[in-house]
């Protein structure tokens, strides 16, 4: 995170930091204060576009033409770093053969930002020395995703700005624990520490701890509701998400829990999903437990217990004991310390990263041993991977586009006092009373062309469903574009969300939905 | 008190603490770095290398979350019980900086006078507080600037500072003199002489301090740049964690909130607010008075100037954890340097609003309540009539007769309870001789007034009050009365307009404007008709459609004021409306001749606690519930523009 503080040139896409990553957004305001330059992508006026140096106010799904126009540029104008490309890289020519005609007026066409502030942005990035990217769900959460994120690699490594101090791409975890989650293999193809299932020596090393097991890969939300929608998913066990509200199309995750035969839920509070569920397991909060939190910078770190259980609830590890006893599994933990063991025998990421070393200070994985001191820096004189590999991005649209009938583009977010689904921000009263409601960002011209006036509910539409909220007229988001939070169940904005997916990893463009606006009587 | 000198060995400090936490809990610095807290006596390490608490002292004496009281329904009565006194007693903190003992004077000045405040007075009474003087600055120090320290003046009970070897230690209180006494042998008396050479290390350690500032401008600094453009950049950084407010030995605003087990049981409690959340002045149907820059401009101008303009204490005392603790680096210093430059380099006009010399009599109020402060008498509902199809009108009765034998009616309004609900303002609209039943007027707005709208006779509610400085009664004798109310307004005036039907005498003529939307919407259009029979009486309608009850103009009241032909310079005029409305009406008053000395307006804004404690209605140096609601036109003109 400190890196931050000492960039001299900060891109954010897709990102909307104060709000959502308030420390991460308080070492931009570091780095600000050094002199950096900051510029930000977003379809909205989001608040740290009144410390930037320059804003493009994007169309939501564009980004991918945007940063291949930015490659473009830089590499029309001679500002590549041809020593790291040489020597770090490989298919150079063929990534800078795919964005020969991505000239910036082009991706003006598809963007809406002007060419020259995407020049602007090309030239500034690659001619600044400490240059760093920022980007959250505004980027991936979209049909290309996952190729707006090869570009943003292609786009730092034309530059050379990856493996040193202050560069390098970087997205704030939008939970938590979600780096942590996604280490320990809660990711449909991966068991802990990103290892393949299908590689021979995975198979090998598990057996050893697990003994014998299945290493099939397993499926994706979006999957998993499909198969429960076609009858194939007997079963669902649902632990600390909230679908009902976080994941697209409300009405089809509704349907699929409730045609699912058997349903478990186990969360904190009865959240929205839990009232479908047949059995709800009462798992504690943070404060009630011991474990570890990875934060963003792939940092491990304690949480310490400091109240004991309310009620029945149990610690989540001890609830799947429990469960693991029951059908009939040796299992034989005691703490969450002796998991943390079996997980440095598991994963070499967390190889040595044990409780008693991080009882004060967090250690960053890699940490291969227990004398290892951790990594802050990723890529520094190698890639995993070894070279460093450019990709093909072509542009290329799949989802939701303004048309006729639904002539407006809705994005959906957060707000900085309300996280997520609001199971536990919207029980604080002075978060709740702060973001009391849900409201859709409306720009002024829109609002007066179809006469609504702020405050007043508006219902917005798309081929999924509909909700009614109060407008929020405002001059701070594009025109034709909508900004919906997400956490209100009133008025969720996931009924708007729809099945787009990423060809690639199947993840939804929550960020892109079509709509239109009624005026509420 | 005679100064009482000592002087304490460093050896034998731990053993003193010991002895004092043989008859009270004793509460030490323990941490490292800037994550330093009070623990009790032995059950973390105590630390001396620290700059200073993480939060400040008044966390101990104004808790985060504090009981107020609990209620529970039983079949035909509903018991209240006062938790004032639900706390850890008689606990000592030792190693508090000159910051916050400054600090929890400030809190004892505001907590403890005009109506005092219960629970804060039964923990402060608990409480013993030693100061340790600081000898080195942190990054954000600057008390040398604001004159609370560097070393202690105020609010402790002893303050030690440390010199080479030993402690200096100076008694402050009855109570610190007694602590001396219980480990007598262990401090070696000392005169005076001593004091020389700490001040000689106290000019020394604040010749430390980083940050030093000449802030003898500072009021007229902030008179000339009160609307700036540097305020709207520190708007644009604050993201309302509420952060700043959290961490201040200064701020005392809380919200209540209930805590319910079932419909039958519940407790309400507060909880430490913060002006710098959008929701601490929004009021119903999103209006809020305070905007983005105002919010944040708020906190700076009451830290360094309103607290002390009301309290004649600092309000802020110069620890700088809210520069500290920012996440957008708002700092506190810089604005107060941005204030100097702008000042001298691009100064406004002086905002008469922080100029203005009219000041409002402090006055000094207890509630005689059963409970403390904050717990409500129970009441029984004994009739309801719909005035309007959105007003209603309660009468009721206390539970306990005696408290109607006691009452004293001198204020503007009771808080009144729906019990597991919350509370809410509500005007008295009846004249001084009535005692033997309360009564209400309001319109279902809210939450809370949702369950009253539907309450039966025979349901309880729980009382607090008389609040408020309430409109004059005999200062306007012989003079011409005009009443100006439109619809739920009419309410507040008409706690004088029933003595004034009753003594006609002791007026000149007699005025109500009354008007709304349309005549069923008028709130006591039957008394309406007995008032005006009296001879020096006239009531007069303006409504916007027309009707055929009543002799009506249609359109505005103030289209009525031209034709009144009376003599302005003798009327006093009353009006309860919006703050725009108050506006308009008052200006055409003024128009044709009054004094805005004599115009009488309601502020009802945002008002919670009723006894100038919670802070939400505070606007400027002024508490609308216990310094209003009745202000003077004048008055009113002379708040800053945040109501």
């Amino acid at each position: 995170m400190n890196d931050i503080s000492d960039a001299e040139f900060i891109m954010v896409i897709g990102s909307n930091t104060t709000e959502q990553h308030p420390l991460a957004s308080t070492r931009i305001f570091e780095a600000l204060d050094k002199g950096a330059e900051l510029y930000v992508i977003d379809p909205r006026k989001i608040r740290l576009t009144d410390f930037a140096h320059a804003h493009a106010p994007i169309e939501p799904g564009r980004n991918l033409p945007m940063i291949n126009a930015m490659i473009h540029v830089i590499i029309k104008e001679d500002l590549v770093d041809e020593e790291f490309i040489k020597n770090r890289t490989e298919n150079y020519e063929e990534m800078k053969e795919s964005v020969r005609d991505c000239t910036p007026e082009w991706a003006e066409e598809l963007s809406r930002v002007p060419a020259d502030t995407i020049r602007q942005f090309a030239r500034k990035y690659a001619t600044t020395d400490k240059a760093m990217i920022l980007f959250t769900m505004g980027v991936t959460q979209q049909t290309t995703g996952v190729k707006s994120i090869r570009a943003l690699a292609n786009l730092a490594m034309i530059t050379g700005h990856v493996g040193r101090p202050s560069t390098g791409i970087n997205p704030l975890r939008g939970q938590n624990n979600v780096q942590g989650a996604g280490d320990m293999g809660t990711l449909p193809d991966f068991l802990p520490g990103y290892q393949r299932p299908e590689w021979p020596e995975t198979k090998e090393r598990f057996s050893k701890l697990w003994g014998d097991f299945s290493c099939l890969r397993g499926r994706n939300i979006i999957e998993m509701f499909n198969l429960m929608d076609e009858g194939k998913m007997k079963a669902a066990y649902i632990v600390g998400e909230n679908p009902v509200l976080s994941d697209p199309d409300q009405i089809h995750t509704i349907h699929c829990l409730e045609k699912v035969p058997f349903l478990v839920v186990q969360d904190i509070f009865l959240t929205e999903t839990a009232k479908y569920a047949d059995v709800v397991l009462p798992a504690v909060s943070f404060l009630e437990r011991e474990g570890t939190y990875t934060n963003t910078d792939r940092r491990v770190q304690m949480i310490h217990k400091v109240i004991d259980p309310i009620g029945n609830a149990k610690p989540d590890w001890e609830i799947m004991i429990e469960i693991m006893k029951r059908i009939g599994m040796d299992v034989n933990y005691q703490s969450p310390s002796d998991i943390m063991d079996e997980i440095n025998e598991s994963a070499e990421l967390y190889g040595g990263i044990s409780h008693d070393r991080i009882q004060e200070v967090g250690i960053q994985w890699p940490c291969p041993d227990k004398e290892h001191p951790g990594t802050p820096i990723l890529h520094v004189d190698e890639f995993k991977r070894g070279k460093g590999l450019f990709t093909v991005n072509d542009w290329e649209f799949i989802g939701d586009q303004r048309s006729e009938e639904f002539p407006f583009l809705v994005t959906t977010g957060r707000v900085t006092h309300q996280y997520h689904t609001g199971t536990m921000t919207r029980k604080v009263w002075t978060l709740a009373l702060e973001y009391p409601e849900g409201f859709v960002e409306i720009h002024t011209k829109d609002a007066e062309e179809l006469g609504v006036k702020d405050h007043q509910p508006i219902r917005i539409t798309s081929a999924r469903g509909s909700i009614v909220a109060p407008a929020m007229v405002t001059n701070r988001i594009n025109e034709k574009t909508l900004f919906v939070p997400f956490h209100f169940a009133e008025s969720p904005a996931n009924r708007l969300t729809g099945q787009n997916l990423d060809p690639i990893i199947n993840i939804p463009a929550l960020k892109v939905s079509a709509v239109r606006i009624e005026v509420e009587k | 008190m005679e100064k009482q000198l000592y002087t304490l060995n460093n050896q034998e400090l731990d053993r003193v603490l010991g002895i004092w936490n043989e008859k009270s809990s004793v509460y030490v610095p323990v941490g490292k770095g800037e994550d330093i807290q009070l623990m009790p006596l032995g059950e973390a390490e105590r630390t001396e290398d620290y700059i200073n608490l993480t939060l400040p002292v008044k966390e101990m004496v104004f808790e985060q979350k504090e009981k107020l009281f609990k209620w529970k329904r039983s079949k035909d009565h509903i018991e209240v019980t006062g938790l004032s006194g639900e706390h850890t007693k008689n606990r000592i903190f030792y190693g508090v900086r000159a910051c916050d003992t400054y600090g929890v004077s400030y809190t004892d000045r505001f907590f403890g006078k005009e109506f005092p405040d219960t629970n804060y007075q039964s923990r402060r009474a608990e409480t013993t507080i030693i100061g340790v003087n600081c000898l080195r600055a942190g990054k954000h120090c600057f008390c040398t600037s604001i004159g609370t320290g560097v070393f202690s003046t105020t609010g402790y009970d002893l303050a030690f500072t440390p010199m080479d070897s030993y402690f200096l230690v100076e008694v402050g209180t009855e109570r610190g003199a007694e602590l001396i006494d219980q480990a007598k042998p262990y401090f070696k008396e000392t005169d005076e002489g001593i004091l020389k050479e700490k001040d000689a290390l106290r000019e020394k350690v604040e010749e430390s301090f980083p940050l030093k500032m000449d802030l003898s401008n500072l009021w007229d600094d902030m008179a000339r740049t009160f609307d700036a453009d540097f305020w709207l950049d520190e708007a644009h950084a604050c993201i309302g964690c509420t952060g700043c407010t959290n961490v201040c030995p200064t701020c005392t605003c809380f919200n209540v909130v209930e805590e319910n087990i079932d419909k039958d049981e519940g407790t309400r409690v507060r909880y430490w607010d913060s002006c710098q959340s959008e929701h601490f002045t929004r009021n119903a149907e999103y209006h809020n008075p305070r905007d983005a820059v105002s919010r944040v401009r708020y906190r700076i101008y009451d830290k360094l100037k309103y607290i002390e303009e009301r309290f004649g204490h600092k309000g802020c005392s110069g620890c700088g954890r809210c520069t500290d603790v920012c996440p957008t680096y708002i700092s506190i210093i810089d604005i107060m340097q941005a204030m100097r430059k702008t000042a001298e380099e691009n100064p406004e006009p002086p905002a008469v609003h922080q100029t203005t010399k009219i000041r409002h009599i402090i006055r000094d109020r207890e509630i005689k309540n059963r409970h403390g402060l904050y717990a409500p008498d129970v009441a029984t509902i004994t009739g309801i009539k719909q005035e309007t199809p959105e007003i209603k009108r309660l009468f009721m009765k206390y539970d306990d007769p005696e408290l109607h034998k006691s009452y004293e009616h001198k204020g503007q309004f009771f808080q009144v309870t729906v019990f597991g609900k919350g509370e809410l303002p509500l005007s008295i609209p009846y004249g001084p001789d009535q005692s033997d039943e309360l009564v209400f007027d309001f319109k279902d707005v809210g939450s809370v007034t949702d369950v009253l709208f539907e309450m039966k006779v025979g349901d309880k509610v729980g009382l607090r009050g008389p609040y408020g400085h309430a409109y004059p009664y005999n200062s306007i004798k012989g003079r011409n009365l005009l009443f100006i109310g439109s619809g739920v307004a009419m309410a507040p005036l008409r706690t004088i307009i029933e003595p004034a039907v009753k003594n006609p005498d002791d007026f000149n003529q007699i005025h109500i404007l009354a008007s709304a939307l349309r005549y069923e919407n008028l709130l006591y259009k039957e008394e309406m008709i007995q008032w005006a029979k009296v001879p020096s009486l006239r009531v007069q309608y303006a409504l916007k459609e027309a009707t055929d009850k009543v002799k009506a103009h249609q359109g505005h009241v103030n289209d009525l004021l031209p034709d009144l032909n009376i003599d302005w310079s003798n009327t006093t005029a009353m009006v309860c409306a919006s703050p725009e409305r108050i506006r308009k009406v008052s200006g055409d008053l003024m128009d044709l001749g009054m004094n805005p000395k004599d115009i009488l307006v309601t502020l009802e804004t945002h008002m919670r606690c009723g006894a100038g404690k919670c802070g939400h209605c505070k606007v400027g140096s002024h508490y609308m519930c216990v310094d209003g609601p009745v202000f003077t036109y004048e008055e009113m003109m002379a708040l800053p523009p945040e109501f």
